[in-house]
């Protein structure tokens, strides 16, 4: 009985105690911040939205298409478009895609770039309004010069070393010619994907695009020029072309199937396309293979389906 | 009829008589549902509702207490225990009743026979049971009381049950507490002592 | 010290308070009080009229009747709105968080904005659920909420005109029975979800309640042991004069005290033969004041056992088990939806509102003013009041708007009244959930005990000591 009696005393203390902190918490400042007026200052590691670094002091894209983040992603969520230049044998990068709705922010792929190009940024406002428009290509996830340079500063980042060759200056007709009209189609994508996309970021993404197209220029001068105004009827009996249509076709397989093996070399992909094109219908092919948007492509591989 | 008062509007025959036949017809159609559903948990619901009613008439009888009680202990209590009994121990499936029925439908017409005895003998026995009640009812001359309703009529019963009636009080509350002892009997558990030590160890870390 | 957050609490809980009190003094009075005034013709500054016919009389009577229900009706849902709200920020201020802050001027309009999308919401029958039933479940769960909660409104509101019909003899005894039928209803609502969740939801309830509402009525039994009677209204007019008076404290047997407190205290004449008046109240010399004090510590006892019962009774933390989110999905309300999940939400919240007012009532002395009587008398209040009163007579005495004895009483208990939902919402925000062995072993091994002992004792002490009843 009076071990109950005990009992019931500490119990009552032990409530009484407990009421007492929880009333007294009532005159702590509350540790909460209201969210869309106050931003929490975000550690420098925050693994936040995905992006490409720029060379901080020379404005190079970083990215040497080693597909070592490919490789890594548990969520197969980065997939890479590179080919490799006939003339200085080196692979250069077409396009970049990183689905953020499929990617788990476990910051793997930064981890094992070995030019610390893609890193993790401190942006977590990435709603949209649809699964598409999170897939991010190379024009949203490329950073400015001075984000970049903000990023590796505050992450601490040693500063890469700057590209030893300069871009030939021969083909700066065509490049300038290829640039204007990649220009024009990245600013179309960026509008369509994503009208929040800061002024900043649409520069840089053209800047990339027109950087992408001068390599292009490189190798086939003649042949990037039809390819880039997006129409070329005379694809089909020029057989140096139709490589290059056949490759840009690789990235349309690739995207409409996301769960396909991302790691496929460039010739069995190839084969397939090849496959897809005897199923289609063959007056549609040539003008597919033209289309640089993704959507539409999708869409078209759809309906012989 | 013209009224004043709604307070003499209440207290007028004709309010009283209209209440009264609402809440019987009221009680009579939830009694008559208790007995019809096939389904055995919406009739302890209905018979809940039934109790109700009958409470209700107590109201009109101007007797507050006996109604109260009446919903707490037989409305609520006693008849909820019951349903939650039912829903725990006899949950009769639709599909298991059409078995049943299709068993019945192929028996021979003996058994047949016996079996439609067997299916109205509890109606008889209801019957029968209420003949005999509204007989002994009929029969008796009921006499109407001229006297009022005191006021305080929860003293009245207090004290009625104190003095006059004390030693029936006192037999039901024996009847109770024996009930109640041989449930915790039938309820208890055989000890086995190592399911209690857990417990124990739990209950004693708070010391 | 988080000034900022506890003024924006108190501000919600001022505004919120005159708007529902407001609201309702306003329906009342204009039912109640002008349109039958108006129509019989008796209201000041308007038309005169001699002799009204008497069907106009009649249904200003009906009118005039009709008022406790109104009242009601218009206070339920307003107050729940509040109390949600208003939980919502003490919690917030309990865990440190900031709360609803969004919606209408610093989150006020919060929880109108979630009636208006509850009310719109569909309303879903799962496949399977006897409809019948599922929707007779919410509405079973509610009703006694608003006639349950009739008598006290006489109480509270200092035995007025137009809540005195409303008054029962048997006034705690029929609020109990009111109180008891829910359990049906999630019961009910459990079954006819045709939801495993639900069942359990319910069957726990009914355990849960069934076994909580013995030390529930003991306490209160005590109680009306000690008063003397079941009538509400006069409990409430027992206890009057002061805190040393009300129920919690020995249930008047320091009466006698506060009786005596201004002549110990030298602030009426000295020669007064104080011995006399407190034999009167303490008979026997020594063991009457030993028997008093007994009785104190009983009835604070009682009302814990009080608050602990009724937290179970309607199913408020830590005697949530029917609903128990991290067990049960929400319980025998998993399946509800829309309007009818609104009734069960509100029910819920006005239920918390009828225990904490059946507290105020039974325990806190009802609308008394907790300062005793003799010091409220040394006060200079007096010229204060009359300058009020014919400042605002028009008011008091030609529309009748305010009674002052109805006002005050009604201000002492929204303050006991919510100041026991905020103890509630303190419980809430300390303490865990019960496991269900627990609760019943703390129910039926402790409570209860617990209770027959007190009310045991109560009914030896009493014997010594002269208490209301
Ligand atoms: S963060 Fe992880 S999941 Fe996301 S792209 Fe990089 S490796 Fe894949
Ligand atoms: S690991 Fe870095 S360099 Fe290699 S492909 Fe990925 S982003 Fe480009």
């Amino acid at each position: 009985m009076a071990n109950l009696l005990d009992r019931a005393v500490e119990s009552f203390k032990r409530v009484g105690e407990g009421l007492k902190t929880v009333f007294m918490h009532s005159f702590r400042e509350p540790t909460t911040q209201e969210y869309p007026e106050k931003i929490q200052d975000l550690a420098p590691h925050f693994r936040g939205r995905l992006a490409l670094a720029v060379n901080p002091d020379t404005g190079d894209h970083l990215c040497i298409s080693c597909r070592q983040c490919e490789r890594v992603c548990p969520d197969k969520c980065i997939e890479i478009t590179a080919h490799k230049s006939p003339e200085t044998n080196k692979l250069e990068l077409i396009d970049f895609k990183i689905d953020h709705g499929l990617c788990m922010f476990c910051g793997l792929c930064t981890e094992v770039c070995p030019t610390t190009c893609i890193i993790n940024t401190n942006d977590f406002e990435m709603a949209d309004y649809s699964r598409e428009s999170l897939i991010y290509d190379i024009k949203r996830l490329t950073l400015t010069q001075d984000e970049s340079t903000y990023y590796f500063d505050k992450k601490e980042l040693p500063r890469p070393k700057p590209k030893a060759a300069a871009k030939p200056a021969a083909a700066a007709g065509a490049a300038g010619a290829a640039a204007k009209s990649a220009a024009a189609g990245g600013d179309a994508a960026a509008k369509a994907a994503a009208a929040k996309a800061a002024a900043a970021k649409a520069a840089a993404a053209k800047a990339a695009a027109a950087k992408a197209a001068a390599a292009k220029t490189d190798d086939g001068e003649t042949k990037a020029e039809p390819k880039a105004e997006s129409k070329s009827e005379e694809k089909a009996a020029e057989p140096k072309a139709d490589a290059e249509a056949a490759k840009k076709d690789v990235v349309e397989a690739k995207t409409e199937d996301i769960t396909a093996e991302p790691k496929a070399d460039a010739e069995a992909a190839k084969k397939d396309v090849v496959e897809a094109k005897t199923e289609d219908k063959a007056a549609e092919a040539p003008e597919k293979d033209a289309k640089k948007d993704v959507k539409e492509a999708k869409a078209d591989e759809k309906d012989p389906e | 009829m013209e009224f004043v008062n709604v307070q003499e509007l209440v207290s007028t025959g004709v309010a009283e008589a209209l209440a009264f036949y609402f809440i019987a017809a009221l009680a009579i159609t939830l009694s008559i549902g208790v007995i019809s559903d096939k389904n055995v948990i919406r009739a302890g619901f209905l018979l809940i509702g039934v109790f109700g009613g009958i409470s209700g008439l107590f109201f009109l009888l101007q007797a507050q207490f006996i109604a109260l009680a009446q919903v707490m202990i037989y409305a609520v209590g006693i008849t909820l225990v019951v349903v939650i009994a039912l829903m725990l121990t006899n949950p009769r499936l639709q599909n298991e009743e059409a078995e049943e029925e299709a068993i019945a439908s192929s028996e021979p017409a003996l058994l047949k026979f016996l079996d439609s005895i067997r299916n109205g003998f509890p109606g008889l026995v209801a019957w029968i049971a209420f003949v005999t009640v509204y007989m002994a009812i009929r029969s008796e001359h009921w006499e109407q009381s001229t006297q009022t309703i005191g006021e305080d009529n929860i003293a009245v019963i207090g004290r009625a049950l104190t003095t006059d009636y004390s030693l029936p009080f006192e037999f039901a509350s024996v009847l109770l507490l024996a009930a109640l002892i041989g449930a915790i009997m039938l309820a208890k558990a055989e000890k086995v002592e190592d399911t209690d030590t857990p417990r124990e160890g739990i209950e004693s870390g708070s010391n | 010290m988080n000034a900022a957050e506890i003024y924006k609490l108190s501000r919600l809980a001022i505004f919120w308070l005159s708007v529902t009190f407001g609201a309702v003094w306003v329906a009342c009075w204009g039912v109640g009080v002008f349109i039958p005034s108006l129509i019989t013709g008796k209201m000041p500054f308007l038309l005169q009229v001699d002799n009204p016919s008497t069907t106009v009389v009649f249904i200003a009577d009906l009118l005039r009747s009709l008022t406790p229900i109104l009242s009601l009706l218009v206070f339920i849902p307003i107050n729940a709105m509040f109390m949600v709200l208003f939980e919502r920020r003490s919690l917030a201020l309990f865990t440190v968080r900031m709360g609803p802050n969004r919606h209408g001027f610093d989150g006020l309009a919060q929880t109108a904005a979630d009636a208006v999308k509850l009310l719109f919401k569909e309303d879903i029958t799962p496949r399977g659920a006897d409809a019948f039933m599922f929707t007779l479940a919410p509405i079973i769960f509610f009703a006694p909420s608003i006639f349950g909660a009739l008598p006290l409104l006489a109480a509270v509101t200092n035995n007025h005109d137009l809540f005195k019909v409303a008054n029962l003899p048997t006034g705690i005894f029929y609020i109990l029975a009111a109180a008891s039928i829910p359990v049906v209803a999630l019961v009910m609502a459990g079954w006819a979800s045709n939801n495993k969740y639900s069942l359990v939801g319910g069957l726990r309830s009914a355990a849960q309640a069934i076994s909580y509402e013995i030390p529930l009525v003991l306490s209160l039994v005590t109680m009306c042991l000690l008063a003397g009677t079941l009538d509400v209204v006069e409990i409430v007019e027992q206890q009057k004069g002061g805190i040393l008076n009300w129920n919690i404290l020995g249930g008047g047997a320091l009466s006698g005290y506060d009786k005596l407190a201004p002549y110990w205290l030298n602030l009426v004449d000295t020669s007064f033969d104080t011995s006399a008046m407190f034999g009167q109240f303490y008979p026997v010399p020594w063991l009457s004041s030993i028997m008093a004090f007994v009785l104190v510590i009983c009835t604070v006892l009682l009302f814990g056992l009080y608050l602990t019962g009724a937290c179970a009774e309607i199913n408020r933390i830590p005697f949530d088990l029917p609903e128990a989110e991290s067990e049960l999905v929400s319980g025998y309300n998993t399946e509800y939806s829309g309007i009818k999940f609104a009734i069960f939400f509100l029910a819920e919240f006005t239920n918390l509102f009828v225990v904490s007012s059946i507290a105020t009532v039974m325990f806190l002395g009802g609308g008394d003013n907790p300062i005793p009587k003799w010091i409220l008398d040394r006060l200079p209040l007096e010229p204060i009041s009359n300058a009020l009163g014919s400042l605002l007579s028009p008011l008091i005495k030609d529309l009748m708007f305010i009674d002052p004895a109805t006002f005050w009483a009604a201000f002492w208990v929204i303050v006991k009244v919510y100041s026991i939902v905020f103890f509630a919402i303190l419980v809430r925000g300390t303490l865990p959930r019960f496991r269900i062995d627990q609760l019943m072993d703390f129910g039926w091994k402790r409570l209860i005990p617990l209770a027959l002992i007190l009310f045991v004792v109560v009914v030896f002490a009493r014997t010594w000591v002269v208490c209301h009843g």
